[in-house]
């Protein structure tokens, strides 16, 4: 170990204010990108949709009328994998317990949740746009012939659904403040609640499925509904975050 | 410069802090003491405003920690080395720390080599000691080069030479004017660094001062050619006298002036006269036994 004395021949000036919020987004983005989980998780998002894709066009026989429905149902399996990114952005902090260098670097814990809202949103709806560039791209290539009208569109609608699910992960994870139990809340909630009430109440589990909203937006029909569906789902997730981030004591 | 004034944490109906006031001056290094449970963390979490206070408030350089505009700048806070993601390198974890800071990135390496991490900066941090995670902690607190500090047990884990580089650390730190809180167990450590000692227990600060004024004489131990002798004198003079463990008496209250003159007046001839020092870990026991 070297002598206890800290080199003062330039003397350390920090910024005198705190990082402004478009800096913290991106510290935000480099902190989940700079973990193997992160990472993983990102890779595995961004090829999910193009080897589902894959999958599909091998298996399949049938001719396509539109190439929407395909693009958005293989680009939804990306956009579940970005509900974990969103999880793991927040809750992984409380779980890991970095959440104390978070909140000591910068106490105000809205701020700091907005701009980790905005670090995985924006993060998601790259990820989930490439993914969804890349399905239609394995389309294009090896699948059937079909005219690509609307796939821009489509792939515009899965960018939208990425960062949508990647938030409502962070607010629910913001909520909870446990990896574990927020992953099994996100992935119960829609691979198993939302699925049964579709089973007991079709119209109750069309109304709020945030699945049927992006399929919807992406074939244009009912665009304010389902607009309103995935918005709500948001808000509630980042409200509850934020109101449970606020209160919890860093132990 | 930290402010404490009537600070007081409750959870449920048990009260883990009750009404703790200090204030730290810059240029000393306070040790603060306590037994487990006793409020020490729940104190310091409470500064740096990670845990709501009840009541009471607590002031870095005369604000809330969380009013403060850049407070990694003001204060360095070194809570629980364990508190970082293992996955992330050394380096890694600084540079993000520095970079929210606004300290350049050359900082880092600095820091690095100060805590001899440089070996190990590229490796994950879920491989290191708890030494070295212990240090890496204290290298982040150090990034910006705060006037505070503020540690809790940091020579957890460190080696005999990690530790006496953290006393010259600290020490250094208060010499050039800031201001150093210090929790630790190894209350010998704390003796030999400290200028000043807050001991707490039960969630109430039992002891504030000094560490020369703390650890004070408890009388003085005299041996002497007559003992007998010297001791009738001594009781006949008032004072307090028993024998000690190797035949020397024990004169409780007593400088040792007081005893050199009762036995120059009486002719005694002395062999050995000190005074009777407690040692820190006598005050810790007898101030924190509930």
């Amino acid at each position: 170990m070297t002598a206890a004395v800290i080199p003062s021949s330039r003397p350390v000036v920090p910024r005198r204010s705190g990082a402004s919020l478009s800096a913290q987004v991106g510290l935000e983005v480099r902190k989940s990108l700079s973990t193997r989980s992160g990472v993983a998780l990102v890779g595995a998002a961004a090829l999910l949709a193009p080897a589902a894709m894959s999958v599909a066009v091998a298996s399949s026989a049938e001719p396509l009328s539109s190439p929407t429905g395909p693009v958005v149902v293989t680009g939804m399996l990306s956009v579940l994998v970005l509900l974990a990114l969103g999880v793991l952005s927040t809750a992984g902090e409380w779980t890991h317990g970095s959440v104390q260098t978070t909140y000591l670097l910068e106490p105000r814990r809205t701020r700091v949740l907005a701009a980790k809202a905005v670090a995985v949103a924006a993060v998601g709806a790259g990820v989930a746009a490439v993914a969804a560039g890349l399905a239609t791209g394995v389309l294009a290539l090896f699948g059937p012939s079909v005219p690509f009208d609307g796939v821009g569109r489509a792939v515009l609608v899965v960018g939208i659904a990425g960062a949508a699910f990647a938030l409502v992960g962070a607010g629910i994870g913001a909520a909870l403040g446990n990896t574990p139990g927020a992953l099994t809340g996100v992935y119960l909630l829609n691979l198993g609640v939302l699925p049964l009430l579709q089973l007991f109440t079709p119209a109750l589990a069309d109304a709020i499925d945030p699945g049927n909203a992006v399929l919807s937006l992406a074939q244009g029909s009912e665009q304010a509904q389902s607009i309103t569906v995935l918005t709500v789902w948001v808000a509630v997730a980042l409200v509850a975050g934020a109101a449970m981030t606020r209160r919890r004591a860093v132990q | 410069m930290i402010t404490v004034t009537g600070l007081t944490k409750q959870y449920g109906g048990r009260t883990v802090v009750d009404d703790v006031s200090f204030t730290l001056e810059p240029g000393t290094v306070t040790g603060f003491l306590g037994p487990n449970g006793a409020g020490k963390t729940t104190t310091m979490r409470m500064v740096a405003g990670l845990v709501p206070a009840t009541s009471g408030s607590a002031l870095v350089d005369g604000r809330p920690y969380a009013a403060l505009p850049n407070p990694g700048a003001v204060m360095g806070t070194l809570l629980d080395a364990g508190a970082v993601h293992p996955g992330r390198t050394g380096r890694t974890h600084l540079r993000l720390i520095a970079d929210a800071l606004g300290v350049p990135a050359a900082r880092v390496d600095a820091v690095l080599e100060l805590v001899d991490l440089t070996s190990a900066a590229r490796r994950r941090i879920g491989g290191y000691s708890l030494g070295m995670r212990q240090r890496l902690g204290i290298a982040a607190a150090l990034l910006a080069d705060p006037p505070v500090l503020m540690f809790d047990e940091p020579a957890n884990g460190l080696d005999p030479e990690g530790i006496r580089w953290m006393r010259s650390l600290l020490r250094d730190h208060a010499g050039r004017g800031g201001t150093v809180l210090l929790s630790s167990h190894l209350l010998g450590e704390v003796e030999h660094t400290v200028d000043r000692l807050l001991v707490i227990g039960g969630g109430r600060i039992v002891a504030d001062g000094p560490v020369a004024s703390l650890l004070g004489t408890d009388g003085v131990s005299v041996r002497a050619a007559d003992p007998a002798a010297l001791a009738r004198a001594l009781t006949g003079a008032g004072f307090a006298v028993a024998p000690g463990t190797d035949g020397e008496l024990v004169v409780s209250g007593a400088s040792p002036a007081d005893v050199g003159a009762v036995a120059a007046a009486g002719g005694h001839a002395l062999t050995d006269l000190r005074p009777l020092q407690r040692g820190l870990e006598d005050v810790f026991f007898t101030l924190t036994a509930a």
